[in-house]
């Protein structure tokens, strides 16, 4: 199991589609020119915006389609998260799908019989495993999908998007398993949205746009190529300007870290938390003031910490080419669950909003204290018995320890 | 790590084309192909009150039916044999064959969910509509031993007869249902077609009248055309061997033998080369 042996090569491929089935004519390139390799046991993040060709890239690679032009060889053995609950027939019962399913995803029956206790107990459908799907809530469907998947024994895994399913535990869980899959030397090729958690897992990455290569290295680098790039974006001619937007800034990457551990993908309720916002600046701007913001996925915890709440803070000059506002907070109030992380930067004369982080920052609270409150705020506490109060003069006047 | 498979992903070309090693990897899905046939089974009269017994009703609805218009007509196309016992020997072959050319040659575009979106050995799936229909037909048979006793015809061992027309019968519903589903999925033009073409098909296949009747009534060079009809000699030999107690016409079953023998093949790597892209189109 040396490490430099490659994987997963691509050689030059390409990949033609029709828009209209049969006319020539109509023909579009939805990949070209791509090469590259993944060594054993190494993670790759493929970014790019919708319809850049990520999705086209993994059906090749799982052997969906074959490439028009190139070649693509593959040491080991496949396992695609491609779409979860493939082949689930709604008349069967959960535990009848699961092995239809397994089946499907390229599991012998052997297999599936001795993990089915472990696939029940991911998805969380235990009393109704012999209820038919069709009775199944979508959260249900789903879990068990993707549980089916994550039980897959390959060389190889390809991931694409699958951390959008289920509800925030859910996909906490989905998070772990994948770290777990990596852990233990499996190579994979991650397609996702959620760029925090491609930074985290992956070794490299690539940016498609508009079928090719735009960029390829490190996460962190490749995101935030990414980001300039959506920063610098015109939506209406949809080409990439090279000129800053007037406002002469822009937010190019929102990335979450914990202090404790840098390779976390959740964080804990009452663990810190840090927020580091990149910006890139043209010119000088003077008095600004930078927030950020977090919102739970109901839309009902919207919690704002701008850089300037406190009044010893003083409002800040940006100069260019740009830099990183770091943002600490020491003892996470959020329960359990899926946040979405917003960022601004705003003139603090005007408060006109200067620009605005449009990317997609997840934080995953995963576990904590128990609570049902919206928030958790850490508290010491001491106790005072009323017998001690007569003897207790001088005790209660020493500070709490 | 040289122990790990290695895949080559490429686009389709005829020349690099490798039916045996398709054929091993077909072989090692072989725990898909049981779990998608069992579930092709099971799936199909769940929820209907007569379940499985509509595997015999359609042969014995048109036993029926033809039995009724060939006493109105005075007609005794069967010989010396009774007549349901007849028609509906004959129909048991024909159900699986008419049937199962419906469901595999739609085998793909029915499940154009799972093309686009999981990868396995495509053929599994026509192959699984032609297991259900063999175990419809063996359903289909119980009733047949039971008409046979009814009408005091006895079993001999030209039965053995039956097994040679039912795996011949097997080979041309998986040559055709590859080549059919294969080309469904391009042009749907198959799938209207083919409620025409079974109904002609019926009408050139000794199922209401035996093969005999063909050779006598048809001229030389149009009864060779009709042989080319690969279900004709499957039929006729059944039907021959179970209830007539007849060996087969030997020129009938070595021109079915022979249609099967090319068709397997060149539909195998019809499939083959179209099934790389069969995803982009579905």
């Amino acid at each position: 199991m040396s490490g430099n042996t490659i994987d997963l090569s691509l050689i030059d491929v390409w990949k033609e589609y029709r828009r209209n089935a049969g006319r020539r004519a109509d023909a579009f390139w939805a990949l070209q020119e791509i090469s590259f390799d993944v060594p054993c046991g190494a993670a790759l993040g493929v970014i790019g915006r919708n319809g850049a060709g990520k999705s086209t890239l993994l059906k090749l690679l799982a052997g969906i389609t074959a490439p028009t032009r190139g070649r693509i060889v593959i040491h080991g053995t496949v396992a695609a998260l491609i779409e979860v609950g493939s082949g689930f027939h709604p008349e069967l019962t959960g535990r009848e799908n699961v092995f239809l399913s397994g089946a499907i995803l390229g599991m012998g029956r052997r297999e599936i019989a001795a993990k089915l206790e472990s696939i029940v107990d991911f998805a969380g459908v235990g009393p109704f495993i012999d209820t038919p799907v069709k009775w199944y809530s979508s959260g249900m469907y789903v879990r068990l999908g993707f549980a089916v998947a994550a039980h897959l024994e390959a060389d190889v895994l390809l991931v694409d998007e699958v951390l959008a399913v289920g509800d925030a535990e859910f996909q906490v869980k989905c998070l772990q398993r994948i770290q777990e899959l990596r852990d233990r030397g499996v190579t994979s090729l991650f397609i996702s949205h959620d760029l925090t958690a491609v930074e985290r897992l992956c070794d490299s990455a690539i940016l498609i746009e508009a079928g090719k290569i735009a960029a390829s290295g490190a996460p962190a680098e490749v995101v935030a190529a990414y980001h300039r790039r959506l920063a610098l974006w015109d939506p209406t001619s949809g080409e990439t300007t090279i000129d800053s937007p007037r406002s002469g800034i822009a937010l190019t990457n929102v990335l979450l870290r914990s202090p404790d551990d840098p390779k976390a993908v959740a964080f804990s309720s009452g663990a810190p938390l840090t927020i580091a916002v990149r910006y890139a600046a043209s010119r000088p701007i003077a008095n600004v003031e930078f927030e950020v913001r977090y919102y739970s996925p109901d839309g009902k915890t919207r919690i704002a910490a701008p850089s300037t709440a406190e009044s010893r803070q003083q409002p800040l000059d940006v100069q260019p080419p740009g830099g990183v506002v770091e943002f600490h907070c020491p003892a996470l109030p959020l329960k359990r669950g899926s946040y979405s992380i917003g960022a601004v930067v705003r003139d603090k004369t005007t408060t006109k909003v200067l620009a605005w982080w449009d990317g997609d920052t997840r934080l995953y609270v995963s576990s904590g204290p128990a609570t049902d409150a919206q928030l958790y705020i850490p508290h010491s506490w001491r106790i005072i018995p009323d017998s001690e109060k007569a003897a207790g003069v001088s005790a209660s006047a020493r500070p709490p320890a | 790590m040289s122990s790990r498979p290695v895949t080559v992903f490429e686009p389709p070309d005829l020349r690099r084309l490798r039916p045996l090693a398709a054929l091993r990897r077909l072989a090692a899905a072989r725990d898909l192909f049981v779990t998608l046939s069992l579930h092709r089974i099971s799936v199909r009269y769940r929820r209907s009150r007569l379940g499985i017994f509509w595997a015999v009703i359609q042969p014995v609805a048109m036993m029926l039916v033809f039995t009724l218009m060939f006493t109105v007509l005075r007609a005794k196309p069967a010989g010396d044999v009774p007549f349901p016992l007849f028609a509906y020997c004959g129909l048991i072959p024909w159900t699986m064959f008419s049937s199962g050319l419906y469901n595999a040659s739609t085998a793909l575009t029915s499940h154009a969910g799972l093309l686009t979106k999981v990868s396995f050995p495509r053929e599994i799936l026509p192959l699984t509509y032609v297991v259900a229909g063999l175990v419809d037909m063996s359903i289909a048979s119980l009733v047949l031993t039971g008409l046979m006793i009814w009408f005091g015809v006895p079993l001999q061992l030209t039965a053995l007869w039956a097994i040679v027309a039912v795996v011949l019968l097997t080979g041309l519903l998986i040559g055709l249902g590859l080549l059919l589903s294969a080309a469904q999925v391009r042009f749907r033009d198959v799938g209207l077609a083919m409620p025409v073409l079974v109904q002609v098909w019926l009408f050139a296949t000794p199922v209401l009248y035996p093969l005999s009747a063909a050779r006598a009534s048809l001229p030389e060079h149009l009864y060779w055309l009709y042989r080319l009809n690969p279900m004709a000699g499957i039929v006729d030999t059944f039907r021959g061997g179970v209830v007539l107690h007849q060996a087969p016409d030997l020129g009938a079953i070595v021109g079915s033998a022979a249609v099967v023998t090319i068709l397997l093949p060149v539909a195998y790597v019809y499939f083959k080369h179209v099934e790389l892209t069969m995803a982009d189109v579905v």
